[in-house]
């Protein structure tokens, strides 16, 4: 049987080959219903085909070490809103639907899904899920597994199987949601997303707040302080002075504290930290449409396209306990000007995920990649590569070592795909 | 005395086991006679009882993992416990388990205020660690109604969830970190100091809530959170339970996200102004509301407000607002013992743990009325209005013959009208034992079938806690597997 008999030919592409991101195939397929998943898949494994995923294509750059495979699985055709209860607060959706579409969609009910992942207008919620992304308001709001309540996943031998549910509370069963959330795409193509939402919030303010460059050390105590006191901050976001100074034009080390909530609160908290401050350090506020549209630069921070220099481009993801944070970003701000590669870096305090855009010649790159990840390893914490073109992938762990229960995951990959079709290489430990 | 006696009971029996649990925590910390395990026949689900073939209190993970290995070494079948307030069955020994009870792994390890995280023993109780840490303004968020006694160790295996999870989320969406003994005694640590997202499949997603059929978790990092600066509670009743469920909807289409909302109709009203905790709610009501706001004080009069507004648009009877932490923790007190209250009003009583989209709130409530009239039993409904979770209590009398298994078919009949409604069969309680076949309702064989292959990855011999959660696969499959 060939592919053609598939799907329609109009919905199969031959793709150009060596995109300098690799993870591409020798045919893009563009399934439109979750039926044609599933046969798409039960073909490759039967025919023993390798199938890579796709949805917007921001991720491309994230894992794995082939240039292609034999089927690049698009679901950008597989898009839309299946079901929204506005008074139930849920919202179901196609995989490929773009996050930004979804928010649009649910701000006419004064409704969001409360996530802040790269990219929004590109990225798709598929993707979005698939790799558990996050943003600085990750402080309250957490990362995608603490929002999706249900799926519809299709193994790669074309089973559908369904996950959670479509109420906010379940305990039947294994919650199985959580072993798709984060899976990149290697146990199974997800063909539904049932996700729970928030109201808007009724007001939104950004601060920024930092000290002189001399006296940026007093930003640890501050924040403390700040952590300790009962103000509710949506974001409290360490940024290295490159990044501030490139976002904000401040070039110190700078905390951006977001407060959302009813317009009462948020003018308290904003007050609060007038009034608790210490007088030496700087403040800027920034009303609603000035926060979203930093919000916004903020999310096409890191790279998603190949570079169109000679500079290569790569960015990282750090965990550490929370206010190691700190380090990371001062690690960043050394490697900014040691390293002969540019170094923009932003973390969580409250959370301790922190993410480094690098730029520079190759060699440098990877020595600042590598740098990082030492650092993050001696406090306790590890590195994963999010973004690196396909060369550079091939001379560098994009996972980092192993962990010790590796034997587990390697285990839940063999019982979802034995066979090892579905986007092979991309994980941890060449799962 | 009582040492020797045991001794020569063993030695009688002959049985190595029981000398060999002996060797690893020590003879005072092993049961093995009938007598003092009665207790362990069964947890907070009372209905199905078996005896255990021992009962263990290691006192470290050392002895944890040692008493595992030997159980997987001699084929014998296990389970761990915590407190027993489990409502489903889940820590009941079906297969005359070896039980490790946790109980006495109940220290707190560590708070680090700076990385807003706790280190708890399995056996810590929940609401000690609320406790410990709230002179510095700390707390643990999930608070089951049992959390006085229940232990953490306990919650992550079942995903407790607790009145206040509308706005703070389960036991999963505070756990940061677990050490666990695997079912062949190896032990695992994931998210180490509690540095999020560790690289991999989330384990610690999959094993928070999987009723201790993964592994025997032996240490807990939990996330710790700032006290809020404020809380106000609103209390308000009904004539009809519709305006309640109407004023349900409306407070959340209004864009408040209470911390708390939570209904209790007027067999559940008359249930708990009969137990420990009364606090003088009418008798003559339909329904009552008990809604909490939390956050910053200056936000909290206007939310407060809207509230009272969204229930006097709804015919709400009487409405008032606590005037005090002491008034509030009333309230409160009477609404967390409400379960054990329907033991005044009657001989026996059944919880049932149905979830559904709120906004079928007022129809699954009148099928619930249907299920009471066509079973002859009074159904009490005490439920976390706020996120659809229903907890229809079913009361009965098991001295009269044949009402026992009338009060489960009941039971079971509810769970169905929460499944047919779009919801599920258990939001916090736990499949266990007794919700095993109403798995059928939201699950396909297939489904069940690709849950029971992730036990395998981590509990390929099934020898501990066998037989919860699953139901054997239907004849359907096997004819399938046949086929192939």
């Amino acid at each position: 049987m060939e592919l053609e008999e598939v799907v329609s030919p109009q919905q199969i592409m031959k793709t150009a080959q060596g995109h300098a991101l690799g993870n591409g195939g020798e045919h893009t397929v563009y399934p439109e219903t979750e039926d044609e998943i599933a046969r798409i898949l039960t073909y490759a494994s039967e025919n023993g085909k390798s199938v890579s995923i796709i949805g917007g294509g921001t991720k491309r750059g994230f894992g794995g070490t082939k240039d292609s495979d034999d089927i690049l699985l698009s679901l950008e055709k597989f898009a839309g809103v299946i079901e929204h209860v506005p008074g139930d607060m849920t919202v179901t959706v196609k995989p490929g639907t773009v996050m930004k579409d979804i928010q649009e969609f649910l701000a006419g009910h004064n409704q969001m899904i409360s996530l802040d992942p790269e990219w929004p207008e590109y990225a798709t919620i598929g993707g979005i899920v698939a790799s558990n992304s996050s943003g600085p308001k990750r402080l309250k709001y957490g990362s995608a597994r603490d929002h999706v309540i249900g799926m519809r996943v299709v193994y790669p031998d074309g089973r559908i199987t369904r996950t959670g549910g479509k109420v906010v509370k379940n305990v039947a069963g294994y919650d199985m949601n959580k072993l798709f959330v984060g899976s990149m795409g290697t146990l199974g193509v997800i063909s539904e997303i049932t996700l729970k939402l928030r109201p808007l919030p009724k007001q939104e303010k950004l601060v920024l707040l930092s000290f002189s460059k001399e006296n940026w050390e007093k930003l640890r105590p501050f924040t403390v302080s700040f952590l300790d006191s009962t103000i509710e901050p949506v974001s409290l976001e360490l940024m290295n002075p490159a990044l501030s100074k490139k976002l904000a034009d401040i070039e110190s080390y700078t905390l951006a504290v977001a407060f959302e909530d009813v317009e009462s609160a948020v003018a308290f908290q904003e007050n609060w930290l007038v009034e608790n401050k210490p007088s030496e350090m700087n403040m800027t506020v920034m009303e609603k449409e000035e926060a979203v549209s930093f919000w916004k630069r903020f999310t096409e921070l890191s790279p998603k396209d190949p570079s169109s220099s000679s500079d290569i481009r790569a960015s990282v993801k750090t965990g550490s306990k929370n206010m190691d944070v700190f380090h990371l970003m001062v690690e960043a701000d050394r490697l900014h000007h040691e390293s002969g590669a540019a170094v923009y870096g932003h973390g969580g305090l409250g959370h301790g995920v922190a993410k480094m855009y690098i730029e520079g010649p190759e060699d440098k790159v990877i020595t600042a990649v590598k740098s990082i990840r030492a650092k993050a390893e001696e406090l306790g914490g590890y590195a994963v590569i999010t973004h690196l073109p396909l060369a550079v992938r091939r001379q560098i762990s994009v996972w980092g070592n192993q962990p010790s229960y590796f034997f587990l995951l390697s285990g839940i990959k063999k019982q979802a795909d034995p066979e090892k079709i579905l986007n092979t290489g991309r994980f941890v430990g060449g799962i | 005395m009582q040492l020797m006696r045991r001794k020569k009971k063993v030695s009688a029996n002959q049985d190595h086991h029981i000398e060999a649990f002996f060797k690893i925590v020590g003879e005072k910390e092993v049961l093995f006679e009938d007598v003092d395990m009665l207790s362990y026949n069964c947890d907070g689900f009372t209905i199905h009882q078996h005896s255990p073939k021992a009962v263990v209190f290691p006192k470290n993970t050392r002895e944890v993992a040692a008493l595992v290995k030997y159980c997987a070494q001699n084929d014998l079948p296990f389970l761990a416990r915590g407190a027993g307030t489990g409502l489903s069955g889940g820590a009941t020994p079906l297969n005359n388990e070896v039980i490790i009870s946790l109980v006495k792994m109940k220290g707190l390890l560590s708070v680090d205020y700076e990385n807003r995280k706790a280190v708890v023993q399995p056996g810590y109780v929940n609401l000690h660690l609320t406790n410990s840490i709230s002179s510095k303004g700390y707390y643990y968020a999930p608070d089951p109604s049992s959390q006085y006694v229940c232990t953490i160790g306990g919650n992550v295996a079942e995903n407790a969830g607790g009145a206040h999870c509308l706005k703070y989320g389960v036991t999963t969406n505070h756990i940061l970190g677990l050490e666990v003994v695997m079912p062949n005694g190896d032990i695992i640590s994931i998210g180490e100091d509690g540095v999020p997202d560790s690289p991999g499949y989330d384990l610690l997603g999959l094993l928070t809530g999987s009723e201790g059929t993964l592994g025997v978790v032996t240490e807990i990092t939990v996330r710790i959170l700032k006290n809020p600066e404020m809380k106000q509670t609103v209390l308000a009743y009904f004539d009809q339970v519709e305006d309640g469920s109407r004023a349900v909807s409306d407070i959340i289409s209004a864009g408040i996200v209470p911390a708390a909302l939570e209904m209790m109709d007027q067999t559940a009203i008359e249930g708990v102004e009969e137990g420990s905790f009364p606090v003088g709610h009418p008798r003559d009501i339909a329904a009552l509301l008990l809604i909490e706001v939390d956050g910053i004080a200056a936000g909290i009069d206007e939310q407060i407000e809207e509230i009272l507004a969204v229930c006097r648009n709804n015919h709400v009877k009487e409405v008032k607002v606590a005037e005090d932490d002491a008034e509030r923790g009333r309230w409160w007190a009477n609404r967390k013992t409400g379960f054990g209250a329907m033991g005044a009003i009657s001989p026996d009583y059944l919880v049932q743990d149905g979830v559904i989209p709120r906004s079928r709130l007022p129809e699954v409530l009148e099928q619930i009325n249907e299920i009471s009239r066509k079973y002859e039993l009074r159904i009490a409904n005490i439920f976390h209005a706020g996120d659809g979770n229903l907890h229809p209590l079913i009361l009965f009398d098991s001295r009269n013959p044949g009402e026992t298994q009338k009060a489960v078919d009941a039971g079971s009949a509810c769970l169905k009208a929460c499944s047919d409604a779009g919801g599920s069969i258990t939001g916090e309680h736990g499949v266990g034992i007794e919700k095993i076949e109403e798995m059928r309702f939201i699950f396909s064989d297939e489904e069940i079938e690709a849950q029971t292959r992730i036990r395998e990855v981590f509990n390929p011999g099934n020898l501990l806690n066998q037989g919860k959660l699953f139901p054997m696969p239907g004849r359907c499959l096997e004819v399938k597997k046949a086929v192939q």
